[in-house]
C-alpha cells in the first residue's frame, strides 16, 4: 500500500502527525500512476512534510486526498518538463515486503507502545550497540551510548573519544545515532552515511559469525566482536525478532488489507502545472535524507527523574547495563522531595547550558527547551498567582512552532501570492478552531480582526510575521474556502472573526436570555422603575464582561440586536443602556 | 385669528376640569410611560415608529384627560406629559419637537399642528422650527369636533337657533360635553368645517360671533 488515506483538518489541510512539520506547499498539481493520469486527482495542492507527501484535491478534498509516506519511498526522480509536458517528480515505492513491514509503525504514531521498539521492553543484558561515531580527530569508532537519544542530545552528556579523549561535536554524534537507529529494522538497506555497524553479521557455514566491521570470525554465542567490539547482534536479534512478532499483531493497521496490497503502483508522479517543482524536489530530497520519521519511533523521552539519576553513570558507557533501571536510593519524605527538586534543577541547568552552547545544539534540542520554557511559565504563574494571560501567551508562543505557512514554503509560480494567502487563511482557521488553544472561546467566541492579528503574530514568536494586508486578505478568503470561521463586518466597519455556527440569531437569543434573567435579579442600585416588569438596561461594558467580549465587539453586537428590533436604547447621562424592546412588544 | 387665547392653556388640570369629568386621580398613562428607554428617541426605524405612535397615543390621552387643546413645548417639558418624575426620565426639547412634528405629519395621522406665531396664515409652521413651539394637539381633529358639535346641536334640538361661541364652550348646556371649555380658536376652526359642509352659518363680527346650525 503506497497511497494512504489522508486525514484533513477542519481547514482542509493535511492533519500533521506529531513531530511532523510542513516543508512546502504547491498548488496546481496532478498525480500520475506510472504513465497515466489518475482521474479526479488532477487539480490539487501538494504538501510536502517531513514525513509525507500529500495530495489534497481542490474540488473533493475529503474524498480525493492521498498521502505517501516518505519512508515508503525508495527513490525519487526529477523530470524538468518539455514543451507542453509539465515538470514531474516521480516517487518509486520500496519493494512490497518492506512497505508492509514499515506500515504498522507509521500508521500508529501516537501510541507509545507500538512506537517504542521492543528492545526496551525486553531487558537485554548486553544491549545491542548498533551505532558508532567516528572520532573526527583520531578516526577511532566509538560506540554511541545506549541511553543516547538524538532528541535529547543536549541533555545527555557525550563521553569523549575512547582513544584520544577529545569530546566530539554534538551534531556528529546525533547524526551517527540517527543513522544507527535507522538500521534497527534489519532488512532495511544500509544507509550510505554510516561507517560501520550497519550490516547484519553473517553466519558462516562453520557456525562462526563474521564481524561486520573487521571480518573476524567470532564464536556465534558472542555478542560483541572479540577484536573491535562491534556488536554481533545475531543472538540478540533472534530474540528481538520473536518479540517483534508478538508485538506486531497488537498494532492496528486497518488500512493494510491483502486485497489492496497488490495495488501498489509501480511509481507515482506528481505533475507540477504551475512550477514549484525544483524547490519541491530539493526539499523532498532533504526530507528523505533527514528521515525525521525515525525520530518518531525513537524511544520516548525519558522522564527527568530517572534521567537525572543516571546523570553520573552515563559518562562511562561500560556501565550501560545499569543505566536503564538505575537503583536510585529511595529517599522519602521531605528529604526526598527536596532531593527531587534539586535534581530537577540540576537537570534543567545542564540542559539549558548545553542547549545554548551553539545554534546547532539549540536546534536539536528545541523541543526540550520549549517544554522547559512552558514549565517555567506555569511555575512562575503558580508563584505570582495570577497573570495568567502572560503565561498563556508564553505557552502559545511555545506551541507556535507548528504555525508554519511561510512565504519560503511556497512555490514561485504565478499564483504563489494567492496560494500564500489561501494557505495562511487555512492556517488561521485551523489555529482558531484548534481546541487546545481555543483562541476564540477565550474571547467569547468573537474577536476583532485587529486583536486576532496581534495575537497571531505574537504567537508566531516574533518571526515570520504576517502583514496586515495579507492577514486581511486571508481572513476574507474564509468564505470562499468554506472554512469554519467567518469574517463579519459590523455597521461601523469593524471587522470581527467568529465561528461560522455563531449567527446573529444566536447572539440575540443569548442577549435576550440574559436580559430576561435580570427581571428576577434585584438591581444593585435603587431603581425607580418596575424592574420586575422591565428588567434593567445594560451597558456595553457590562455586556462585554458578561460574555467575555471586548467592549467594541459588545457595542457592535448590542447595536446589531437593536437593529434587529430585539433591543432598544436609553441615552442617559452615563452613556447608552440597552433594554429589551418593550416599545414594540408589550410588557409581559 | 388671535394668537393669545383668553382661555387658559396651561395644565393645571384640576382648575379647568369640568365638574362632571372623570376623576383626575387615575391618569391614563400608557405602560411605556414608565419604561425608561421611552424617553430616548430610538434610532432604529421600526422601533422608532412604534415609539412615536406610543408617544402620540400618550400625548393625546394625556391632553384629552386634562382637556388640553394646545401645547407650548417649552412649558410642557416640565409637566408630567414629558417628565416622568417617578423614574427620573424626561424628554428633551429636540426629541419632543420631533415627536410633535411626526404627529403633525400625515404618517402620524395629523394629530398635531404647529401654530405659527409670526406669519399667522402660512402653514410652514409644521416644520416645528419656530422658537415657541406652540401647537395644537388634536385628540379630536377639527372635523371630529365639527361632527361632535353637530351631533350635540341635533341631540339638544337647537337646530336653527343662533348660538354664541361663548354659549357653546362655556354654557351650562354643554357642561357635560367634551368641547366644554374648548379653545376658542379651535372652536372657530371646527365651526369653519361645519360651514364648509353647509351645516352651519356664522354671523357677526370679530369677538361677537353667532353660529346657526341647519
Amino acid at each position: 500500500m503506497f497511497l494512504h488515506q489522508l486525514d484533513l483538518t477542519t481547514a482542509l489541510r493535511p492533519s500533521l502527525l506529531p513531530e511532523e512539520t510542513l516543508l512546502f506547499v504547491q498548488d496546481a498539481v496532478g498525480l500520475y500512476e506510472g504513465k497515466f493520469k489518475i482521474p479526479q486527482y488532477q487539480h490539487g495542492q501538494a504538501y510536502l512534510t517531513s514525513h509525507r507527501t500529500c495530495y489534497v484535491d481542490h474540488n473533493e478534498p475529503r474524498k480525493n486526498s492521498v498521502a505517501i509516506y516518505l519512508k515508503d519511498v525508495e527513490k525519487t526522480e526529477f523530470y524538468a518538463g518539455f514543451l507542453k509536458s509539465s515538470a514531474k517528480i516521480t516517487l518509486y515505492p520500496k519493494p512490497l515486503k518492506q512497505l508492509t513491514r514499515g506500515t504498522p509503525l507509521s500508521t500508529t504514531p501516537g501510541s507509545p507502545t507500538t512506537g517504542t521498539p521492543p528492545r526496551h521492553s525486553s531487558p537485554a543484558p548486553a544491549p545491542q550497540q548498533s551505532a558508532t561515531w567516528v572520532c573526527p580527530i583520531c578516526s577511532f569508532s566509538n560506540p554511541v551510548p545506549s541511553n543516547f537519544d538524538p532528541a535529547l542530545a543536549s541533555r545527555t552528556p557525550i563521553p569523549p573519544c575512547l582513544a584520544c579523549g577529545i569530546k566530539p561535536p554534538t551534531v556528529h554524534v546525533v547524526k551517527a545515532a540517527i543513522a544507527g537507529m535507522s538500521n534497527r529494522p534489519p532488512p532495511g538497506p544500509p544507509p550510505k552515511d554510516t561507517k560501520s555497524g550497519s550490516s547484519v553479521p553473517t553466519p558462516l557455514a562453520n557456525g562462526m559469525v563474521s564481524c561486520p566491521r573487521c571480518t573476524l570470525e567470532n564464536h556465534p554465542s558472542l555478542s560483541m566482536c572479540e577484536i573491535c567490539g562491534a556488536p554481533l547482534a545475531t543472538a540478540v536479534d533472534r530474540r528481538l525478532d520473536v518479540a517483534r512478532d508478538i508485538s506486531r499483531p497488537e498494532s492496528p493497521a486497518p488500512s493494510l488489507t491483502p486485497a489492496t496490497q497488490s495495488a501498489t503502483p509501480e511509481c507515482i508522479k506528481i505533475s507540477f502545472r504551475q512550477g514549484g517543482e525544483k524547490i519541491f524536489h530539493e526539499r523532498l530530497k532533504n526530507a528523505l535524507v533527514q528521515r525525521k520519521w525515525l525520530l518518531q519511533s525513537a524511544p520516548p523521552i525519558p522522564k527527568p527523574r530517572p534521567a537525572s539519576g543516571t546523570f553520573e553513570d552515563s559518562y562511562s558507557a561500560k556501565f550501560r547495563e545499569a543505566s536503564v533501571e538505575v537503583e536510585r536510593p529511595r529517599v522519602v519524605g521531605i528529604a526526598g522531595l527536596e532531593r527531587r527538586g534539586l535534581e530537577q534543577r540540576q537537570n534543567n541547568e545542564a540542559m539549558i547550558g548545553s542547549a545554548f552552547e551553539d545554534l546547532e545544539a539549540l536546534m536539536t534540542s528545541a523541543k526540550e527547551i520549549i517544554a522547559l520554557a512552558e514549565q517555567f511559565a506555569s511555575q512562575a504563574n503558580l508563584g505570582t498567582n495570577g497573570n495568567s494571560e502572560a503565561s498563556a501567551l508564553a505557552s502559545q508562543s511555545a506551541t507556535a512552532l507548528s504555525l508554519v505557512t511561510t512565504k519560503d514554503m511556497l512555490g514561485t509560480g504565478s499564483g504563489s501570492e494567492s496560494l500564500y494567502v489561501s494557505e495562511l487563511s487555512r492556517n488561521l482557521a485551523e489555529w482558531l478552531t484548534d481546541d487546545t488553544r481555543s483562541v476564540l472561546r477565550k474571547e467569547g467566541g468573537i474577536m476583532t480582526l485587529v486583536d486576532l492579528w496581534a495575537v497571531f503574530n505574537r504567537a508566531r514568536g516574533g518571526v515570520e510575521l504576517v502583514s496586515p494586508t495579507d492577514f486581511e486578505k486571508a481572513a476574507r478568503m474564509w468564505d470562499t474556502l468554506k472554512l469554519p470561521v467567518r469574517l463579519r463586518q459590523f455597521k461601523s466597519g469593524l471587522l470581527v472573526v467568529q465561528g461560522r455556527d455563531r449567527t446573529d440569531e444566536k447572539t440575540i437569543a443569548s442577549l435576550l436570555a440574559w436580559l430576561k434573567g435580570l427581571h428576577q435579579e434585584l438591581p444593585v442600585t435603587d431603581v425607580t422603575w418596575d424592574w420586575q416588569l422591565y428588567g434593567r438596561g445594560v451597558t456595553a461594558q457590562e455586556t462585554a464582561e458578561r460574555f467575555g467580549w471586548s467592549v467594541g465587539v459588545a457595542t457592535e453586537e448590542l447595536e446589531m440586536a437593536e437593529e434587529a428590533g430585539a433591543l432598544c436604547r436609553e441615552q442617559g447621562l452615563d452613556g447608552i443602556r440597552f433594554w429589551e424592546n418593550w416599545l414594540v412588544n408589550t410588557p409581559p | 385669528m388671535t394668537t393669545a387665547s383668553p382661555l387658559p392653556s396651561n395644565f393645571s388640570a384640576t382648575s379647568t376640569l369640568p365638574p362632571g369629568a372623570t376623576a383626575p386621580s387615575s391618569l391614563p398613562f400608557i405602560p411605556q410611560y414608565s419604561f425608561p428607554p421611552f424617553f430616548t428617541l430610538q434610532p432604529v426605524a421600526s422601533t422608532r415608529s412604534s415609539q412615536l405612535s406610543s408617544w402620540s397615543t400618550h400625548i393625546q390621552s394625556y391632553c384629552q384627560h386634562n382637556r388640553i387643546f394646545s401645547l407650548t413645548l417649552v412649558d410642557a417639558l416640565n409637566t408630567p406629559l414629558f417628565h416622568n418624575a417617578q423614574i427620573h426620565r424626561r424628554l428633551n426639547l429636540r426629541d419632543a419637537k420631533v415627536i410633535l412634528a411626526w404627529m403633525a405629519s400625515a404618517e402620524g395621522g395629523n394629530r398635531a399642528e404647529f401654530i405659527s406665531t409670526s406669519t399667522t396664515k402660512s402653514k410652514k409652521a409644521a416644520s416645528g422650527e419656530e422658537d415657541g413651539g406652540k401647537c395644537w394637539i388634536y385628540w379630536r381633529r377639527p372635523e371630529e369636533w365639527a361632527a361632535a358639535l353637530e351631533e350635540w346641536v341635533d341631540r339638544t334640538g337647537q337646530k336653527g337657533t343662533v348660538l354664541t361661541l361663548y354659549e357653546i364652550v362655556e354654557g351650562d348646556a354643554s357642561l357635560k360635553e367634551e368641547f366644554w371649555n374648548m379653545d376658542e380658536d379651535l372652536l372657530r376652526k371646527s365651526l369653519a368645517v361645519c360651514v364648509r359642509r353647509g351645516k352651519a352659518q356664522i354671523f357677526g363680527g370679530e369677538g361677537s360671533e353667532g353660529v346657526k346650525f341647519f
